[in-house]
């Protein structure tokens, strides 16, 4: 079983992509992912879970974590939402039994039952345990997780645009990023993921078309979609963009209204 | 005996009175001279002056944003000369390719690079050689070797050929050209992401009668530069640069917004200019052989378009901004005068004919002669004027007083020139943000006059030495990476 200490602390810098690629690896039919929180909790706290998972007979689990001793993610392959819930009983009253002062928080979900473990609903999972006002188990229920936000870039040299768009997103619940230039941008993709680069095509570092053609060899299989927003009118460009798999163009001056609704169009 | 020696004394008189007279008519002159320059250079400043507030308007007003994603710009054709850039030229390429312009190509000609100039690039962009490139043969050139290309970057061209110069050079480039209007673009210069579409917007104000326009040319030494964008200004640390930022800033706001206004513009830089392709190939392109082709093509367009009797302007565009590296050490800084000095007399004494001919209009009757006999010429009204001096001294015909009057005249004139293109540079463009650069500016301002303005007279008479002698070399010039520039930049 891979749940060594080893495994775990290689994994815990992309905490929610790891969990996605270890779904796309192994291919559970179904499967259980239960976020455990605890405020103050002991620094061996994944080891007390460890323990308890342990202790009983035929049950496949991996305890992880991204770094921080008091929050940890268990994965239960093979597991409807009704075990899944009664683990994370078992969980709670075991280590109550042992610490019984330990504060804490359990959100758990069954998949694909409740949707798509993607990175954005895991994100969602962790912010809920970590905000969660009760000390009942959360069940992650398929509606939370369909809002789970979802990631945009915005890629433009002019801080104004950048700011202007930001704010409208945040408000429609979208997460945003910002990039100032193309290769910061190119970056961003890689590390971030996002599911949406809404960029300019004149940017500095490099050109346009060149760029968009960068963007889908990031993540070869899952690019993210790609909405041009840019001053550039002319013909040519525009068809070539979209020879190269653009999804959307949009020329400026821009109606805002319009805007979200190409990207929510993008985005479903 | 006693009359003898009485006649040799005499003699000796009469021939001082002679040279006292000589002496005389030649003090005259000289301030004659020295009065004339100064109402010319105050003339043309007081141009600039009229003009620099159409700049302003036009350099904050203009959308530039939008009339670069337009359809209705002409297409431009830039030309990147390059001859052993291989440790600038990718950083180069790729600033060139991400212009704010709709619909441009990049042409690098690569001039017999002993250097792996070409091996860069196609291995950078992939590039592959054309089976059957499109050339027309409008102009005479060495012959190419090879065009190299790649669709995933489908503005970009490399010609290969064998060397013959940067004039034959620009001359390939043009044969390869698709597009009407052309650019020369230094190989080690750096444009303003808008640079282009300011000169385009420039053109379009009057298309039929314009031909080419010039670009503003600044020292990026000193500079912070990231992804071909400049992102924080500042004066150069050391002295050369720091002298050529001034005599930069006199010469394109001071002067040339000026000479432009009356069409009477001799050179576009070569670092950074706009030319209609017709009329370029109609003069026969790029002259060959000799430097000084930037301002070998504008006197050439002036007397093709004067002598068809056409309507035609050469305009200046201060606010299309190229960076440029100046040389930071004496020899180089030498040879590139020298160089200059030479390429000049060779256009002066090949166009002598236009000069105070009223066919040639503003051309004929101001900006040849001002530049025979003001430019090409300064030097040696410079060095017998100091001679003359001396004489004056030992003939005891002047007293110390006045010539320190006439050298406190000539040093506050001159000074006062700085000053107005300092201000022009204010109004217009502002880019001096730092208290600290303005002074600086108006220290090396002053601080010319002691030295670096003999020297420039120095170099130019050596280069005229050179030209007699027939030495043609291009002379010695080095390469720095824009990346290394502003890592000593941030450091320092």
């Amino acid at each position: 079983m891979p749940n060594s200490a080893t495994l775990q602390t290689s994994i815990h810098e992309n905490l929610y992509q790891s969990i996605e690629e270890w779904v796309k690896e192994t291919k559970p039919s179904v499967y259980g992912i239960l976020f455990l929180y605890a405020s103050a909790g002991p620094t061996n706290l994944d080891a007390q879970v460890r323990r308890i998972l342990e202790s009983q007979p035929n049950l496949d689990f991996e305890v992880w974590s991204d770094g921080e001793a008091n929050r940890q993610v268990v994965l239960l392959p093979e597991l409807t939402l009704d075990s899944v819930h009664f683990q994370g009983l078992l969980l709670k009253q075991r280590l109550l039994e042992v610490l019984p002062n330990l504060d804490l928080r359990i959100t758990l979900a069954s998949f694909p039952e409740q949707g798509e473990a993607s990175q954005a609903v895991l994100k969602q999972m962790s912010d809920s345990v970590m905000k969660s006002e009760a000390s009942d188990i959360h069940i992650f229920t398929k509606e939370e997780a369909e809002a789970a936000k979802n990631r945009i870039l915005i890629v433009d040299n002019d801080a104004t645009i950048r700011e202007f768009l930001q704010i409208r997103f945040e408000l429609q619940g979208y997460e945003t990023y910002e990039a100032d230039n193309g290769l910061v941008a190119l970056d961003l993709i890689e590390k971030l993921k996002p599911d949406l680069v809404l960029t300019e095509l004149n940017l500095y570092g490099i050109d346009g078309l060149p760029y968009i053609h960068h963007i889908q060899q990031i993540h070869n299989n899952q690019a993210p979609k790609i909405v041009v927003l840019t001053e550039q009118k002319v013909e040519q460009t525009i068809s070539q963009c979209f020879e190269r798999g653009v999804d959307d163009y949009i020329t400026k001056p821009f109606s805002p209204v319009e805007l979200d609704a190409r990207i929510r169009r993008c985005i479903q | 005996m006693r009359r003898l020696s009485l006649y040799v004394k005499l003699q000796q008189l009469e021939e001082i009175t002679l040279l006292r007279d000589i002496l005389l008519i030649y003090g005259l002159f000289a301030i004659y001279y020295v009065m004339s320059v100064n109402v010319i250079y105050f003339s043309v400043l007081a141009l600039s002056f009229k003009n620099i507030w159409t700049v302003y308007r036009r350099s904050v007003f203009s959308k530039f944003n939008t009339l670069a994603g337009s359809d209705l710009v002409p297409s431009v054709s830039l030309l990147v000369p390059a001859y052993n850039e291989e440790v600038t030229i990718i950083e180069n390429v790729r600033c060139l390719m991400t212009l704010n312009y709709p619909n441009y190509e990049v042409i690098v000609i690569n001039d017999g690079s002993s250097d792996d100039t070409l091996e860069v690039l196609t291995t950078e962009f992939n590039l592959t050689k054309l089976t059957n490139p499109e050339m027309r043969n409008s102009i005479d050139c060495t012959a190419v070797t090879g065009v190299f290309y790649n669709p995933e970057f489908p503005n970009l061209y490399v010609i290969d050929k064998g060397n013959g110069g940067k004039a034959d050079s620009l001359n390939a480039g043009i044969n390869l050209s698709h597009y009407p209007l052309i650019s020369s673009i230094d190989a080690d210069s750096l444009l303003e992401k808008d640079a282009l579409i300011r000169m385009a917007r420039q053109y379009m104000e009057n298309p039929e009668e314009t031909v080419a326009i010039g670009g503003d040319v600044r020292i990026a030494n000193g500079c912070l530069i990231e992804n071909g964008q400049v992102k924080d200004f500042s004066l150069p640390n050391k002295m050369w640069p720091m002298f050529q930022a001034i005599e930069y800033l006199k010469a394109f706001l001071g002067g040339r917004i000026g000479w432009s206004s009356i069409n009477g513009l001799i050179i576009v830089s070569g670092a950074f200019g706009l030319f209609r392709k017709d009329y370029v190939i109609a003069v026969g392109g790029y002259r060959g052989g000799y430097p000084g082709e930037d301002m070998n093509i504008i006197i050439k367009l002036h007397r093709y378009m004067l002598e068809n009797k056409l309507k035609y302007r050469i305009a200046f565009c201060p606010e299309a901004v190229c960076w440029t590296q100046a040389p930071e050490s004496y020899r180089i800084l030498a040879s590139q005068r020298q160089r200059w000095g030479r390429g000049n007399l060779k256009n002066m004494i090949e166009n002598y004919d236009m000069a105070f001919n009223p066919k040639y209009k503003v051309m004929g009757l101001m900006t040849m002669p001002y530049n025979i006999i003001f430019e090409a010429l300064n030097p040696y009204f410079k060095i017998t004027g100091l001679i003359a001096l001396v004489g004056y001294v030992m003939l005891d015909m002047t007293q110390w007083k006045i010539l320190l009057v006439f050298g406190l005249i000539n040093f506050l004139s001159g000074y006062l020139f700085s000053i107005g293109a300092l201000i022009l540079e204010e109004i217009a463009f502002k880019r001096f943000i730092k208290i600290s650069d303005l002074w600086k500016m108006l220290f090396y301002g002053a601080a010319k006059f002691f030295g670096y303005s003999q020297l420039g007279t120095l170099w130019r008479i050596q280069g005229h030495i050179q030209f007699l002698r027939n030495n043609n070399s291009w002379g010695a010039m080095t390469r720095q990476s824009w990346k290394e520039k502003s890592d000593t930049a941030k450091s320092a």
